[in-house]
């Protein structure tokens, strides 16, 4: 049984907007998947409804062998918290230090009084610690979040998500806003989570190089649907055009 | 010969227009005698005329033209619509004038000035005999502000989240409740707190607690709004990412929105107190309490060298609260 199993899938925006029709795929335990396509492909999308951050309009999903499709209240939180996730704008909460965002990633296990009075134990102080250790950045645990570079800010957003001791981690477009440098240290960080910790990784990207390095299977969307599903070595020059349009042309990031 | 004409038309039309803004529409609103010959009203008509003869030669929007059937820049619609709103505002802007009791010759004349030499004068001297009883006086009113806006500021914080768009979902009950609340608060703040002050000092009694009330409601309602629109404003990502993290909706407002609140927040806060003393001296005329009730007792006694020190010190207490609470919100960006 796949860890997450998505079945025509759609999502309808409420301005009528169609970014998914009918998408399925399974993602087995311990894999690497990169989903790729255009932007308004429909990636973004697919991913916030693995997570509910979005209800998806039909279709289902399975994590773990439970429909999460249409759960509410503390069933979805309880989901969401088994999922982490990191963004493209690493989202960390501005004027807080690095430690305390880190922490912020326990909040689905932290009762919520405990949490909202800043009471948080020190077991949670000692995780958020290792957390930081991991990304290689614990250095800065005291400092605030919004004088970070992009890409320490993105190693502490990928902290914050394994507070959560995630099943499961989604990347939405993790890279797209750094340099090339620092973009494949922080594909290397989600490499390391998802070889060493057997964390299973569902990744957008932009760019086909770090897709070839990183992935262990490739799904591509276009229109919001699945146009691809393979190894990243059999996206052959034909599929690059099919997937990406005939005049585009492929940009090598090293 | 037919452009000759068109501006002949034109400057007997703004003659026309000012002889009628003169002889019936200005008596309609008052009683007051048209000029008639005189030499105001001479120059009066005869810049109106001036007036309409550019309108039509140097803005292209000539009645006069139109009139005659030849062409006009602006076209007829835009032409008429000129006239028409030009003659609209002279009409207001004379009513204006009328209904306002403008008179220059009240302002300038030799008694009125001799008032004003009166009343500077007390004022350059004042009395500083009951500097004591107004500086605790306005000890009263700065308090005064400041209970308001600290009373006030918890129920707005609560209140900012139901009344700011992006908070409640999309449901119906919260779009309700929405509408309900800005409707509430609106009709709030369109109600001066000097009328809130009417209301409580016939509640509570004059005095400051009435004036602190009544600054209570009218802060209530500012910076609800205030709060509100920035919690509108905040960055969609933080939130996501928290929700993310599956912790619930009073963690997320507390992890996600709220840090990114409290400074503009504070400075809202730090900027209506500022407000709130303005205002509480303002309330003290109608039984507020505080350096305004003591004003309005002296000034009621004409007493003018006292009323001079009050002002100096309400003056002065304005200022520097301005240049401390600008001082605060700069260095709190």
């Amino acid at each position: 049984m796949a860890l997450l199993s998505v079945r025509d899938l759609t999502h309808t925006y409420p301005n009528g907007f169609q970014a998914l029709k009918g998408v399925s795929f399974d993602v087995e335990a311990g894999e690497f998947l990169v989903v790729i396509g255009l932007s308004g492909s429909g990636k973004s999308t697919l991913l916030r409804c693995i997570n509910r951050l979005i209800e998806p309009t039909s279709g289902t999903i399975t994590f773990d062998s439970a429909d999460v499709t249409h759960i509410t209240s503390n069933a979805l939180r309880a989901h969401r918290a088994q999922i982490g996730m990191i963004f493209q704008h690493f989202n960390l909460i501005p004027r807080h230090n690095v430690l305390n965002n880190v922490m912020y990633g326990a909040l689905g296990y932290t009762p919520t009084f405990a949490s909202l009075v800043g009471k948080f134990s020190d077991e949670l102080h000692a995780r958020a610690l290792d957390a930081l250790r991991v990304v290689g950045i614990a250095e800065k645990s005291s400092v605030r979040a919004d004088t970070l570079s992009g890409g320490q800010q993105q190693r502490v957003a990928i902290a914050r998500a394994l507070m959560q001791h995630p099943r499961m981690l989604l990347a939405d477009e993790p890279v797209a806003s750094l340099d090339p440098s620092t973009s494949h240290s922080v594909m290397s960080y989600l490499d390391r989570i998802n070889k060493d910790m057997n964390t299973t990784v569902i990744c957008n990207l932009h760019f086909l190089s770090l897709v070839r390095q990183y992935a262990t299977r490739v799904v591509a969307l276009k229109a919001g649907e699945l146009v691809f599903n393979g190894s990243p070595h059999e996206i052959t020059e034909e599929w690059f055009a099919t997937i990406y349009g005939e005049d585009a042309v492929e940009v090598e990031i090293r | 010969m037919k452009k000759l004409l068109s501006i002949v038309i034109d400057i007997v039309l703004g003659a026309a227009v000012a002889a009628l803004l003169e002889r019936v529409i200005a008596p309609s609103l008052a009683d007051v005698q048209p000029w008639m010959f005189s030499w105001p009203s001479i120059a009066f008509i005869g810049s109106a005329s001036v007036c309409w003869m550019l309108l039509g030669l140097v803005f292209g929007a000539s009645l006069g033209r139109l009139y005659i059937g030849l062409e006009v820049k602006e076209g007829t619609a835009r032409t008429i619509a000129t006239h028409l709103g030009l003659f609209a505002l002279s009409t207001f802007i004379i009513g204006g004038w009328i209904v306002t009791d403008i008179s220059p010759i009240e302002f300038l004349s030799g008694e009125g000035l001799q008032g004003a030499g009166r009343i500077f004068g007390a004022l350059l001297t004042p009395e500083f005999d009951v500097i004591g009883e107004a500086l605790s006086a306005m000890v009263v009113t700065i308090f005064t502000a400041f209970m308001a806006t600290v009373v006030a500021v918890p129920l707005s914080f609560v209140l900012s989240f139901p009344a700011a768009r992006n908070m409640l979902g999309t449901g119906l009950l919260a779009k309700t409740i929405y509408i309900v609340l800005r409707a509430i608060l609106n009709i709030m703040r369109s109600m001066e707190p000097i009328i809130w002050a009417i209301i409580f000092s016939v509640w509570v009694g004059i005095g400051p607690f009435a004036g602190m009330l009544a600054l209570v409601i009218h802060t209530i309602a500012s910076l609800t709004k205030q709060y509100s629109e920035q919690i509108e404003d905040v960055n969609e990502g933080p939130i996501e990412a928290i929700s993310a993290t599956g912790a619930n909706r009073l963690q997320v407002l507390w992890f996600a929105v709220v840090p990114q609140c409290v400074i503009p927040f504070l400075s809202f806060t730090i900027y209506r107190w500022d407000i709130n003393v303005r205002m509480a001296t303002i309330i003290g005329f109608v039984g507020g309490g505080g350096i305004g009730t003591l004003l309005t007792q002296y000034q009621g006694l004409a007493r003018y060298h006292e009323v001079g020190t009050l002002v100096i010190l309400i003056t002065a207490v304005v200022w520097l609260l301005d240049v401390v609470s600008s001082r605060i919100r700069e260095a709190l960006r």
